[in-house]
């Protein structure tokens, strides 16, 4: 949330693996918020060609939408990591930290098979898009498995993300929706306007 | 399966799923494929990445992360303590000033930031150690903060009203007009119980208050510039004829972290990627729930969930009051458990048909909406909030904070019944300036 | 009874919403055990978003501007071409004629099928003032329906600002844009009339049409009895009858809201029409034809309808 102080990251533990998948998440977070930034530097040169120079603006749109669909999607490991993605954890508050440990394996495995389901046909929808050379039906023509691109992509960053989290509490590196034996109320991980 | 009872069986499903900690979009990624595996058969499950790309291939969307970069760009800047300041050194004549001040200046910061959390940490850090030491009782400094900073999802720009205004395909512009009114008006009621409890508490001594002289109270006054300035400029692009709303949201993100480089010398990279990691973790998030939110929609429509319900709606001879007294406890409970954006997408599409069966009008009915999400952004378990100022002030008990903010929630719930007497408050404004509505 | 779903994203007053309306009422009436579940509004796809499914079988039915999926099948451009649908009866002679065909050979490689053809028509309107030629449109803001719209506008020496037809009122309202165009019947429902000067019809001479057919995926329709194929093939003659006859009285009823509005009402001549299209020949059609493998055959075989 903004202008709070203090931000929740996952926790590595000097695990390689852990490490590794923390990197790449971040990098695809620098991605993301650089997506956000061109997105907002074209929509204001597309008010200015429009408003100023009274000009065409044909593809700004497009490319507008396009990128916040990929800041999106590619941000989706980088707000898993920093544990962005808002919860109600009302019931592993109220759980004895073994039923926790049970409640959390089960409800990672439960999004990493989501997520997963999700990776297969997004792979396939942009195959599809790819094999048949769809474009977008404007002037500009956007060869649509660029954009479609980031689903498989992001899909995939998000899985390796929660798997690296579930390892994480597995190897006793985390606990189980970041709640320590003692944790009360304030300790919940909240978002959101 | 009678699709009455299979609604019924979805909200079940939904309310276990989420309950078990499962993140919220993922969690409504779960119950849709469930229900389509089960209902519509394996092949189902090819939509789901169409369905959730389909929903975000929307140019509206794009001004939720503008907003969300106007409002922690300038919230991490001391924009929001010079503006509580300079309110502080005019009101202060007037009795109990400093918290008056403090809610003109959520307000006023509602103006340009569409985030609760963000008004709320924003004018709290200043304005709440000020007011407990000059002896305002704590319950009051934080719950006027706690609700002043709700603001932020009434008073335009607001987060909350784009995404509705995406669920429902109803104008951004209007809702964002039909705000204002309303808003203020919860400002006057803040303002009054503040005024009454400080009263009540018998520490007269914060109300008689200090003075500054002219001096001190023009020197103040420049400092305020930049904040009108982004202000007027966001009003003037959206309503001035130079872009719509949505790509107003930009040149606004624009003026904000010019603003906040230039004048309050937010130069230090770190610094920067602060603003834009904080704002990027909150776009994604809330964006990926209206993703997800989408293919939950579609699982409703495609099992005829929404249209049942609707029709079922339809047929009930209950009085339209009744209907929408119904409907906002059931708001008020989902605001208690989830943030307003996730209430916002769930509820939109089968709520929608209900509200404009039963003849009342959408854009006034997201303005009681917003005031009923509002409600939970400082009500427990999950009032957002309150944890922003457990953050600010880590030695007022949460106790206190919630106790403190109660009298506000009424406050609130007294607009929402003056809202309905007098849906005017709501309509009048956008009708008068952009006609009535299509 | 086995139920078809049929998608399409407008009103259940819209004339597209009835003769899907018509085909799903003489269908249950057949009594063939076939029921046509229609889900108007957008409330099951997006309005872009319903070819894909449609093709994939996901989506059994639909009613769409065939040109959304101009980006898959670049052929179907030609289907809101400017200038080559002269008025209805003409439109009427191009669905029955091998332009058509070739079309519908397209649909089949995508596994889909036409039940009932339809084209729409729409016209011009002006903030200030009236379009009707090409000269009308320089160094205006516009919102064009369409990409080969938006090409040959632009090459009348018009802005383009892309946005979709529920925007332009606003957009107008504030001065985003200083004209647009768009079918009929959108710029009634979206109260267009209350934000122009002028609107420019279509009249006897008309540069807008697009094709909006009701389309069933092929498989699903040919696993069906022939019973039942017949009795789908039945509702949708008798609404293809009642889709043209509505077409026609739209034109006329958009004119007659504007007037009732007090906007000015321009007619677009037969020199107008002629410049016109003459610009689309070095814009639209040029362009379509450069990106449309078979491109150059396909448009004559649409010119040559009479
Ligand atoms: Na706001
Ligand atoms: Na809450």
């Amino acid at each position: 949330m903004a202008g709070t102080p203090g931000i929740t990251v996952a926790k590595t533990g000097g695990n390689k693996f852990l490490r590794l998948v923390a990197a790449i998440s971040t990098l695809a977070g620098w991605i993301s918020a650089g997506m956000i930034v061109a997105a907002v530097a074209i929509t204001c040169q597309m008010i200015f060609i429009r408003f100023v120079m009274n000009g065409s603006t044909v593809w700004q749109t497009e490319a507008v939408i396009y990128l916040v669909i990929a800041a999106t999607l590619l941000g989706l490991p980088y707000v898993q990591r920093l544990r962005g993605h808002v919860n109600v954890d009302l019931i592993p508050i109220w759980l004895a930290p073994k039923a926790r440990y049970v409640l959390f394996v089960f409800t990672m495995s439960l999004s990493i098979l989501i997520v997963g389901t999700m990776l297969f046909y997004g792979f396939e929808y942009w195959h599809f898009a790819w094999e048949r050379g769809w474009r977008s039906d404007t002037v500009w023509g956007v060869r649509l498995w660029i954009p479609y691109l980031a689903l498989p992509v992001g899909f995939a960053l998000l899985m390796l993300q929660l798997v690296a989290d579930l390892i994480a509490v597995l190897l006793r590196i985390e606990d189980p929706f970041g709640l320590d034996e003692f944790s009360g109320l304030d300790s919940r991980t909240t978002g959101g306007v | 399966m009678d699709p009455l009872l299979l609604g019924a069986l979805v909200a079940v499903f939904t309310i276990l799923v989420l309950f078990s900690g499962i993140s919220v979009a993922l969690g409504l990624l779960v119950v849709s494929a469930g229900f389509l595996i089960v209902f519509d058969g394996m092949r189902s499950l090819e939509l789901m990445p169409e369905i959730l790309f389909g929903k975000l291939n929307n140019f509206a969307l794009l001004s939720i992360p503008m907003f969300i970069i106007m409002g922690s760009s300038i919230a991490s800047t001391r924009a929001g303590a010079d503006l509580y300041e300079a309110l502080e050194r005019w009101l202060t004549r007037v009795p109990g000033g400093l918290v008056i001040s403090n809610l003109g200046a959520c307000a006023l910061f509602s103006a340009m930031s569409g985030s609760s959390p963000a008004t709320c940490a924003a004018i709290g850090k200043m304005g709440i150690p000020e007011m407990r030491k000059r002896g305002y009782p704590d319950g009051v400094a934080a719950g006027s903060i706690a609700a002043g900073g709700t603001l932020g999802i009434l008073i335009p720009p607001s987060v909350t009203m784009i995404v509705y205004g995406i669920a429902t395909e109803t104008s951004i512009g209007r809702l964002f007009l039909a705000g204002v009114f309303p808003g203020l008006m919860l400002v006057g009621l803040f303002m009054a119980w503040s005024l009454y409890s400080t009263w009540r508490s018998g520490n007269m001594a914060v109300l008689a208050s200090t003075t500054y002289s002219w001096r001190e109270k023009v020197e103040i006054l420049p400092r305020v510039l930049p904040f009108l300035a982004i202000i007027l400029g966001v009003l003037y692009a959206m309503y001035g004829g130079i872009a719509t709303p949505s790509e107003t949201a930009a040149v606004g993100a624009l003026l904000c972290l010019v603003i906040a480089m230039v004048i309050y010398k937010l130069w230090n990279p770190a610094d920067l990627w602060v603003v834009l990691r904080d704002s990027t973790k909150e776009s994604v998030m809330i964006l990926f729930i209206i993703a997800a939110a989408g293919v939950f929609s579609y699982m409703l429509s495609s099992l005829f969930i929404t249209q049942s319900i609707a029709a079922w709606i339809g047929t009930l001879d209950v009085n339209p009051w009744v209907l929408m007294a119904a409907v906002n406890v059931f708001l008020l409970i989902a605001g208690f458990f989830l943030p307003p954006v996730a209430v916002i997408l769930m509820a939109a599409p089968i709520l929608l048909p209900i509200i404009t069966t039963a003849g009342f009008d959408p854009i006034w009915f997201a303005v009681v909406l917003t005031i009923n999400m509002e409600i939970g952004l400082i009500s427990p378990p999950v009032g957002l909030n309150l944890y922003v100022i457990n953050g600010i002030a880590p030695d007022i008990k949460l106790k206190t904070i919630l106790a403190g903010s109660m009298p506000y929630v009424a406050c609130m719930v007294i607009a929402i019944i003056l809202l309905c007497l007098f849906p005017g408050i709501a309509t009048w404004l956008p009708d008068a300036v952009m006609g009535t509505a299509i | 009874a086995q139920e078809l779903r049929l998608s399409h994203q407008w009103s259940d007053s819209d004339v597209r919403h009835q003769v899907a309306k018509i085909v799903a009422d003489e269908v249950a009436a057949a009594d063939v055990g076939l029921e046509i579940r229609i889900f108007p509004t957008q409330s099951l796809f997006k309005a872009r978003e319903q070819y894909t499914p449609l093709s994939r079988g996901q989506l059994d039915m639909t009613v769409l501007p065939l040109s959304y999926a101009g980006g898959q099948q670049p052929a179907y451009n030609l289907t809101l071409m400017p200038g080559l649908v002269k008025n209805h009866d003409h439109a009427a002679r191009l669905n029955e004629s091998p332009f058509m065909e070739a079309i519908e050979a397209k649909m089949a490689e995508d596994d889909v099928m036409v039940l009932v053809h339809g084209y729409l028509a729409g016209g011009f309107a002006g903030k200030d003032e009236c379009i009707t030629g090409p000269e009308d449109m320089s160094g205006k803001q516009t919102r064009a329906a369409g990409k080969a719209f938006e090409q040959m506008l632009a090459g009348a020496g018009a802005s383009i600002a892309s946005m979709s037809s529920s925007e332009i009122y606003n957009a107008m309202q504030t001065g985003v844009l200083d004209a647009a165009n768009t079918s009929s019947s959108s710029f009634v429902s979206y109260r267009i009339y209350e934000q122009v000067a002028c609107y420019t019809p279509a009249g006897e001479y008309a540069l807008w049409f697009m094709y909006q057919p009701l389309l069933m995926n092929k498989s699903t329709f040919d696993d069906l009895s022939p019973e039942q194929q017949q009795a789908l093939l039945d509702g949708a003659a008798k609404a293809e009858a009642f889709y043209l006859e509505e077409a026609k009285k739209e034109d006329a009823a958009s004119r007659e809201v504007f007037e009732q509005a007090g906007v000015e009402i321009a007619e677009m001549t037969e020199a107008d029409f002629n410049a016109w299209r003459a610009l689309a020949q070095e814009t639209s059609y040029k362009a379509f034809v450069e990106e449309t493998p078979g491109g150059q055959e396909l448009l004559d075989l649409a010119l040559s309808v009479d």
